[in-house]
């Protein structure tokens, strides 16, 4: 069994290595002992900036020399496959960014892979751990709500920033490349919180995109996904703004509403006051719980628990426990795989549509 | 000489442009990642010289190769000057490799780097920086811009070893002129509702856009010396500059801030940085502030040397600057 602190490397020196160069600084379960590139100036100014030890351009290199416990694979999504593989023959966990890989299929192929050679495996679905959604859990297993029945999942992009400017000025961009180009960059993060709710095997699902004509791709998504028991819309949007991220829950006695961006949990609770007064209370008691929300949030800065990649930290903590104490990952498998398929279909159905 | 212009639709691309012509090169290529440069009036304007524009990514090594065909000189001003740090590197730096992989018929190359690449920290207050100031031994302890152009230096000079091409290396301060409406960081640090103003009585080393792109245009044929900083003539303090922005331009708060208050705060915000595992990032730490804020001197004989002289006085070149700075406020609000 591997002993801490892990031995972490990173495979991948773009934008978002940087986050995990931070984290995995942070962590006590983990020491970051190597960085990879195929361009060995990217992998040399990511180790030079973080103080990591070693460099490389040869992923092969890198596994023979460091014998690292877990890669962090961060390189573009039509690697993953591969590379997941490589690594782990090697014998090292993984943390794959997201989008895993390019379809169900690879992605099946990668998490089989890890199981059958008793690795462990876990994606960057951060949002899944943001203290507001860990909150969300504990409300709904203590029976807030009653039994959920229907979801809104709503994720909001912001186009006009950099990583969006970039696909748009660059035709060539590895995003157009995906299968379902932009969205499949970034839906996870709007599909992995339905996938949690509805456990069926073949939901229901319609879905329609809007296409932008002048960044030449989809840039906006409606779907519905329609289980036996659940129900959920999703959104995709580039246009709407403040590009938010909101996950609502309907359930059976009240319903909860999740912020990610403010990272407040909020119960929609049945008016308890009779008459008029019914609808006079209601805003104060909803003013109560954003202010509790709210007050929660400052407790958790001041225990310095409220990074803006907080979701990410405790994903990588719980993931570097269930390494270290042989436990099961902190994202379910069969979740990962629902997930995946529900976006392929959503992908079948918009790609190559330009309505 | 038959030249490539990198960055050439950028606020210094463009004056570059112009001031390269005004020397009529035989041949003038202008390398632009998305705006292309408008070419009808500067072909009626200098029909001696063939002029073209070459669309590209410098991460495209065909692009790259494309645009270089037949080049002999290089004046390469393309930079990433904001975003994450690992994209700046990565369009700045590995985009430098692509072009000089391409570069084995080119004879000369002008780099244009930064004041940012010199090792401020560590020197007293009012010492001299000139081109014999040594380089930032921790570029990456300062910030993401420095880091870049340093590395970038290195690169130039280590395939300069390899391919033989002349190079002079070009160390702009502070650029500025109508097109820039940002104040910099060497003055103080911008904060919601009012302005922070750790600079002081600190001499800028101000250098007007078209001054600046004046000295690239004279360093493509001057070769005998292979690092010059560019700074322009009558330099102002900081305190200058702020006051006479603010009188122009107006309806901007400022709060003076003195250094010895600037280092503890940021000694506050680095140590809160370590403690919360970065909970909060240290935009502020004492190296930092040391290089901005602790102050020096700076000189320009050496960009004299090689024929420079300044187009555009000072006090003209401000004034220009911040009138265009108050009509661009204007339509912004109007708008």
């Amino acid at each position: 069994m591997a002993k801490s602190p892990l031995a972490v490397a990173i495979l991948g020196c773009g934008r978002i290595a940087d986050a995990h160069a931070e984290l995995i600084r942070g962590l006590e379960s983990s020491r970051l002992v190597a960085v990879c590139d195929l361009e060995p100036l990217m992998a040399k100014q990511l180790a030079v900036r973080f103080g990591v030890p070693n460099f490389y351009s040869d992923f092969s290199e890198l596994l023979r020399i460091e014998k690292p416990d877990v890669i962090h694979i961060t390189t573009p999504p039509d690697s993953h496959l591969a590379l997941s593989l490589q690594a782990i023959a090697a014998g090292c966990h993984l943390f794959v960014e997201k989008p895993v890989a390019l379809d169900y299929e690879q992605i099946r192929t990668i998490v089989g892979a890890a199981a059958q050679n008793g690795r462990k495996l876990t994606v960057g679905y951060i949002n899944q751990f943001d203290p507001a959604a860990v909150e969300m859990r504990h409300l709904i297993a203590d029976g807030a709500i009653g039994r959920p029945i229907h979801l809104e999942s709503f994720y909001g992009y912001n186009l006009a920033g950099p990583f969006g400017t970039a696909i748009i000025r660059e035709p060539d961009h590895w995003v157009r490349r995906l299968p379902g180009q932009l969205m499949q960059n970034v839906i996870d993060h709007l599909v992995n919180k339905v996938a949690e709710f509805i456990p069926d095997d073949e939901p229901l699902i319609e879905a329609f995109g809007y296409w932008n004509s002048e960044a030449r791709l989809h840039d906006d998504l409606r779907a519905m996904i329609i289980g036996k028991e659940v129900s959920a819309y999703a959104t995709f949007s580039s246009r709407i703004r403040p590009d938010a991220q909101m996950l609502r829950v309907y359930g059976t006695k009240n319903s909860l509403t999740v912020d990610y961006t403010a990272r407040t949990v909020v119960l929609n609770s049945h008016p308890t006051f009779p008459s008029v007064l019914g609808r006079l209370v209601p805003p104060f008691s909803q003013a109560w719980r954003q202010f509790r929300s709210g007050t929660r949030n400052v407790r958790r800065f001041a225990r310095s628990e409220f990074h803006y990649f907080q979701g990410m930290r405790t994903l990588l903590s719980s993931f570097y426990d269930s390494i270290l104490l042989d436990k099961e990952p902190p994202l379910p498998y069969p979740e990962l795989l629902r997930t995946a398929k529900i976006m392929d279909r959503i992908f079948g159905q918009v790609i190559g549509k330009q309505a | 000489m038959r030249a490539l212009i990198t960055g050439a639709g950028g606020f210094l691309g463009t004056h570059t442009v112009r001031r390269v012509l005004a020397r009529t090169p035989e041949e003038l290529r202008l390398l632009c990642r998305s705006r292309p440069v408008p070419l009808e009036e500067l072909r009626a304007r200098y029909p001696q010289t063939s002029i073209r524009t070459e669309k590209g990514n410098l991460l495209s090594s065909t692009d790259m190769e494309r645009a270089l065909d037949s080049v002999d000189t290089v004046f390469h001003l393309a930079a990433e000057l904001k975003g994450a740090p690992a994209e700046m590197f990565l369009n700045t730096v590995v985009g430098s490799k692509r072009l000089l992989e391409a570069c084995s018929h080119v004879r000369r190359i002008v780099l244009v780097s930064s004041f940012g690449v010199y090792g401020t920290a560590h020197l007293r207050r009012g010492a001299m920086v000139d081109e014999l100031t040594p380089l930032d031994k921790q570029p990456e302890r300062r910030d993401a811009y420095s880091f870049v152009k340093l590395h970038q230096e290195l690169l130039f000079r280590e395939y300069q070893q390899k391919l033989g091409y002349e190079l002079i290396v070009l160390r702009p301060g502070v650029i500025y002129g109508p097109g820039n409406a940002s104040l910099s960081t060497r003055i103080g640090v911008n904060f919601p509702g009012f302005f922070l103003h750790v600079g002081g009585s600190n001499l800028m080393p101000l250098t007007y856009v078209e001054n600046c792109a004046e000295a690239i245009a004279v360093a493509g044929s001057q070769f005998a010396v292979d690092t010059v900083n560019v700074v322009d003539d009558d330099l102002i303090t900081c305190r200058e500059y702020l006051g006479r922005y603010k009188r122009t331009v107006g309806g901007y708060r400022s709060v003076p801030f003195p250094y010895s208050a600037a280092i503890g705060l940021s000694g506050a915000v680095e140590w809160y940085n370590r403690k919360s595992r970065g909970q909060l990032p240290a935009i502020l730490t004492p190296y930092k502030a040391a290089v901005l804020w602790k102050g020096n001197r700076f000189r320009n004989d050496r960009l004299k040397s090689i024929g420079w002289k300044q187009l555009i006085p000072t006090c003209a070149a401000l004034g220009k600057t911040f009138d265009w700075i108050a009509r661009d406020k204007r339509t912004t609000v109007d708008d």
